[in-house]
């Protein structure tokens, strides 16, 4: 079966483009057709008993050109009114600034309609399934964003879905995306999920006890973000200038603007 | 090259084709099926997009797709034992620990998850679709033979363009006892009593061969779905995370847990004496 | 008027100079040659019968289909051109399917009407350049019913595009005696028992045959099970409760 034979890397299914010859001017050529620019950033979402916090850094860049030390990344999601006042989901985008602002106008509109169609606000769920099928609608000319949307479930627990560029997701704990992600991420996986950490002598390899995660209280989850930003300011360049967090509780979307440094 | 000059030199309003497609979505509450995608506005759609998203192709692409995985899925007496890591990978990193790769149909059908996530993710979810209108039309449940030849065909029309899936699909039924069949995006579809997908395939196969036979009772077949995903994360830099079991039987598929490799592995090694060269000492 | 009528009869585009459309009225009529279909919302679920009309002995009963799954908790039941319903059904069905595929959650009842409705008018070409797909109105009227956050609902949806929701609706030949009978007989805290032998009862007195398990057929929607037929040993025990007279 040469099923797989030519992806070495992976060694898993190819990919179906009809196979051009891998010679230097098939491989490495620059492409007049270059539609993108990574505007750098980052974003942040953890939800939750009660809560989910979408957050995001509020510079753009192009390559090391600051363009503008506010331009936000996260947005509120279909209200009833220009500003959004009544919404109730959150959508975080980080990647090209461009794509992500038709993303976000779409997905308003959609949401917006969808109230008047069905006579009812959108759940995040749905909200969480149309997103998806949005973007992998581009999946031949993709959308280049990360995006995460946030809001609260029908239990009214906090709620973080995240996505890949094409529209694969999954709800999580918790999730950093764009340019700081590997730098913050990690830093979740360790205060957020407690990942590796054991009850101290509960016992050796498989018998020790993972320590227990408990529901973190929203005050704790917003030092952590700023802690995280902090951070992923001092060693990234991309990331900066100001901290935008909308915090969504069963009685609205809460707005708060940190700064950060600013070089 | 008339293809060329047509394709830059429209007029303006032809080009903002985003403005059609919002306004689409504002007169169809759920917008038809009609499988329409958008392109880029050049000759070639499919180099282009492999230059931005394929990181195999070029590394540096700046739309990087989670992929890599180890999928199996065996049939036995009992029905059909389908396993997989939950990885997902974007280049070096790793994008998620907790994707869950057995994607459930319907409650008779699981479809596995290789190559890219959202492929796999948005075609297996209308495939389901596919399968429950085959139900209201015809009155009875899709075979799995069925099922897998119109996700195949689905695929295969859009074969060049730039699809990534390496999938499985399992289930049984009344006419066709446990079924399995394996589809991928060039376009192939084939029956069989085992595969394995993904980066980690080999180490999975390894193990599978060395210990399978169709008579296994089921808590055998369980285990032996779970140790060769366990052996595939442990050589296979590409798979890992949680080891997400099921088991396919007549009257609809049962989930058997989601469980994280590591304490696993240990086990594994300190009950059964396995990875014995696996030590806590430097060498 | 007569003659005004017939000059303004044919086109199915064009208003008569009283502002009638003429044909959308005659498939309104068409309807009234229908078998009777009957629809009961209860508190618990909603309940829809239909007199089959089994002209041979050598008819295979199972084979007249008046009631349709749309989808597990949509059902509907129809009188009037039975291939029409045919693909007001299909719509229903892939509307329904795919707003699940996009949206993860069941299309509600109210919307899934509407949008069957959207494909009653579609005889003429739409306002955002759709083509015209029919060369008439549908010849059919449906009573859709469903459960969904709101509870057990009723629709009757008609070939002119507009539907209701209805506490007890009866459509097709036996209509107005049926109808008569389920506002003399209908109250709010009727239970799916209870619906069921009013759908029954009123049927066999609008019937021309005389009703039996097999010439008629029920159905019901209700939260635990969803869209269901009864099944041949279920119809029996319904008509055996029925009061003899």
């Amino acid at each position: 079966m040469a099923m797989f034979s030519q992806n070495p890397l992976m060694n898993g299914p190819n990919y179906s483009f009809s196979q051009t010859p891998s010679t230097a001017a098939a491989g490495n050529k620059e492409h007049s057709f270059y539609p993108y620019t990574d505007n750098g950033g980052s974003t942040l979402a953890i939800s939750g008993n009660d809560f989910t916090i979408i957050a995001g850094d509020t510079r753009s860049t192009s390559g090391y050109n600051i363009n503008t030390r506010y331009s936000p990344k996260v947005f509120k999601i279909g209200g009833t009114t220009s500003s959004q006042d009544d919404a109730t989901l959150v959508l975080s985008v980080v990647g090209f600034a461009a794509d992500g602002a038709a993303l976000k106008e779409r997905l308003d509109a959609i949401v917006k309609m969808y109230r008047y169609q069905h006579g009812k606000p959108m759940s995040v769920k749905a909200c969480a399934q149309r997103l998806s099928t949005i973007l992998y609608g581009k999946r031949f000319f993709p959308y280049y964003v990360t995006a995460i949307l946030g809001g609260l479930d029908e239990e009214g627990k906090g709620a973080v879905y995240s996505y890949d560029p094409v529209g694969s997701y999954e709800r999580e704990q918790c999730r950093a995306a764009g340019a700081a992600a590997s730098l913050i991420m990690p830093f979740l996986d360790n205060q957020v999920n407690y990942k590796n950490q054991y009850i101290p002598g509960s016992g050796e390899g498989h018998a020790l006890q993972e320590r227990e995660k408990i529901p973190l209280p929203r005050n704790e989850v917003e030092d952590l973000v700023k802690d995280a930003f902090d951070s992923a300011v001092e060693r990234h360049i991309e990331v900066g200038d100001g901290l935008q967090m909308l915090i969504i509780t069963k009685s609205g979307i809460e707005e708060k603007y940190l700064p950060l440094k600013k070089d | 090259m008339d293809t060329l000059v047509a394709q830059y030199s429209r007029p303006m309003f032809e080009k903002e084709n985003n403005y059609d497609e919002d306004q689409m979505d504002l007169y169809n509450p759920a917008p038809s099926m009609s499988l329409k995608f958008a392109m880029p506005p050049i000759a070639q759609p499919s180099a282009w997009l492999r230059a931005a998203t394929d990181d195999h192709a070029n590394p540096d692409c700046p739309i990087k797709i989670a992929h890599g995985t180890t999928t199996l899925a065996f049939r036995f007496q009992g029905g059909i034992i389908v396993a997989t890591d939950s990885r997902a990978t974007a280049g070096n990193w790793i994008a998620s620990q907790t994707v869950k790769k057995v994607i459930e149909i319907n409650s008779c059908l699981l479809g596995t998850m290789a190559g890219g996530a959202a492929d796999c993710q948005y075609w297996l979810a209308y495939l389901g679709m596919q399968c429950r209108l085959y139900e209201l039309r015809h009155h009875r449940r899709i075979s799995v033979a069925a099922a897998s030849k119109i996700l195949a065909n689905l695929v295969y029309s859009y074969k060049g363009r730039g699809l990534s899936m390496g999938t499985m699909c399992a289930g049984v039924t009344p006419s066709e006892g446990p079924a399995l069949y394996y589809i991928d995006s060039d376009g192939t579809r084939l029956a069989g009593n085992m595969f394995c997908v993904g980066s980690g395939q080999t180490f999975a196969y390894g193990v599978l061969d060395a210990e399978y036979s169709y008579d296994l009772s089921e808590e055998e077949a369980l285990a032996l779905g779970s140790r060769s995903i366990l052996a595939a994360t442990h050589r296979d830099a590409y798979s890992g995370g949680f080891i997400n079991l099921y088991h396919v039987k007549e009257d609809g598929w049962v989930k058997h847990g989601f469980n994280d490799t590591n304490p696993i592995f240990w086990k594994t090694k300190l009950e059964k004496g396995e990875f014995s060269n696996v030590t806590s000492e430097m060498v | 008027m007569f003659i005004a009528r017939s000059e303004y009869d044919r086109g199915i585009n064009t208003f008569s100079p009283e502002g009638r459309l003429f044909q959308v009225e005659y498939s309104l009529e068409a309807i009234k040659l229908g078998s009777t279909a009957i629809g009961v919302a209860t508190g618990g679920g909603v309940v829809l019968g239909v007199e089959k009309r089994v002209t041979s002995t050598l008819l295979e009963t199972s084979s007249v289909e008046k009631i349709v799954e749309i989808d597990r908790h949509i059902g509907c039941a129809m009188s009037g051109l039975q291939a029409d319903a045919r693909s007001m059904v299909e719509h229903a069905r892939v509307e329904s399917q795919n707003h699940a595929f996009h949206f993860n959650e069941p299309l509600r009842v109210e919307s899934c009407t509407q949008a069957i409705c959207d494909l009653a008018l579609r005889f003429g070409e739409g306002a955002e350049g759709e083509e015209s797909i029919m060369s008439r109105p549908f010849g059919v009227a449906l009573l859709i019913a469903g459960y969904d956050e709101d509870g057990p609902q009723l629709y009757h949806a008609e070939p002119s595009g507009t539907f209701y929701r209805y506490d007890a609706k009866a459509i097709g030949s036996g209509s107005e005696g049926a109808q008569a009978e389920l506002q003399n007989e209908f109250h709010k805290s009727l239970t799916i028992e209870e619906a069921e032998t009013l759908v029954l009862k009123t049927l066999k007195q609008v019937m021309e045959e005389k009703l039996d398990s097999k010439n008629v057929q029920l159905a019901s929607v209700t939260k635990e099970k969803g869209f269901r037929i009864y099944t041949d040993a279920e119809m029996a025990a319904v008509v055996e409760r029925l009061p003899a007279n």
